[in-house]
């Protein structure tokens, strides 16, 4: 009776331990950013041959994700008059600094080549051209789905790093 | 002989006047094509019609359409490309078809063509869409487009097989 109670008692303890980080890890809140809108300016190609449906895929997908996951409350377009009223503002400037069209028939049928990358060195700057935070992403898209999904990848990367400003 | 030639006069004066009715008059450009991505109010990939006519740009589905108006296109972009014959999600599960089944199933593959635009919205805000086609749709569009007031980095077909880097500087020249 003694060991079962031992055993019992043994497991809760183990459980409890390492329940404990999972419990602490969601009671922090994921940082958001205290910024309240930022401005995203169109992907500049630079010196990479970059084809135009990367360019405007990458930059539509960077709106549509610092919308949902950016933590910003306004998120406004390259150009839009609107944001010179705004304060506090954040200005995304985003370059590519690599490209690799890969291919989805090769991506299929060898599954392990034909993947599509694309790297950018996205600079987040205030108004006043000040930076705030500097990273270089890299997207991917290796067996599944078309060429262009690999913007996507880097889009979520980008809100993802966007919340730490 | 007079009542023939009376007759005859007015006949080719309205066939005449007809016939270059006809050429000013040009059919819109339409064609069905699929919005990969970045129209406002439509899904990502979403099957419609793209019709440029009366100085605007418009994709309609059966449930929507949006309008772009063809003067506030800074850049039209043709490119080809090519698409799995079977997508979504049965082509997804056609992978796990065995005996490599699935591998064969994505050698079938049709080309098509692509039309990128960036254009302008009322607060000036930079907005981009992607569309695929059939192939020989997409140089319609945009010759259509560019005729009614749309701007492109790349002027020609012939331009658009050059060094990119070119197409790069043209871009460059355009900002």
């Amino acid at each position: 009776m003694k060991t079962i109670k031992t055993a019992t008692l043994l497991w809760t303890l183990i459980a409890g331990l390492s329940a404990a980080p999972l419990l602490y890890a969601q009671a922090d809140p994921v940082a958001k950013s205290p910024s309240s809108a930022i401005e995203v300016e169109m992907i500049q190609p630079g010196e990479i041959s970059l084809p135009a449906e990367f360019q405007v895929a990458l930059y539509e997908n960077l709106v549509q994700q610092l919308q949902k996951e950016g933590g910003f409350s306004q998120v406004y377009r390259d150009g839009d008059r609107n944001a010179t009223d705004a304060s506090d503002l954040v200005i995304l400037h985003t370059a590519v600094t690599g490209f690799k069209k890969g291919s989805e028939l090769e991506r299929n049928l060898t599954t392990v080549g034909g993947a599509t990358s694309i790297t950018v060195h996205c600079k987040f700057t205030d108004r006043e051209g000040k930076v705030l935070l500097e990273r270089d992403i890299d997207g991917k898209v290796r067996f599944f789905g078309d060429n262009l999904k690999a913007t996507n990848d880097i889009a979520k990367k980008v809100a993802n790093v966007a919340t730490r400003i | 002989m007079k009542f023939v030639q009376a007759t005859l006069l007015p006949l080719l004066l309205f066939l005449g006047s007809i016939v270059s009715l006809s050429q000013t008059q040009s059919a819109p450009a339409a064609a069905e094509a699929v919005q990969v991505t970045g129209l406002t109010g439509v899904k990502e990939n979403t099957k419609g019609t793209l019709t440029v006519e009366n100085g605007t740009l418009t994709f309609a589905t059966s449930k929507s359409s949006c309008d772009v108006s063809a003067a506030s296109i800074q850049d039209v972009v043709t490119g080809t490309d090519s698409q799995r014959v079977i997508r979504g999600t049965v082509g997804t599960l056609t992978m796990l078809a065995p005996y490599g089944g699935g591998r064969a199933i994505s050698l079938l593959r049709n080309k098509i063509d692509t039309i990128t635009i960036q254009y302008r919205d009322s607060n000036g805000g930079l907005h981009g869409a992607v569309f695929t086609m059939p192939v020989g749709k997409a140089e319609l569009i945009k010759e259509s487009l560019l005729a009614q007031g749309a701007h492109t980095s790349i002027p020609s077909k012939e331009d658009s097989t050059a060094d990119p880097t070119q197409q790069s500087e043209a871009k460059e020249q355009l900002r």
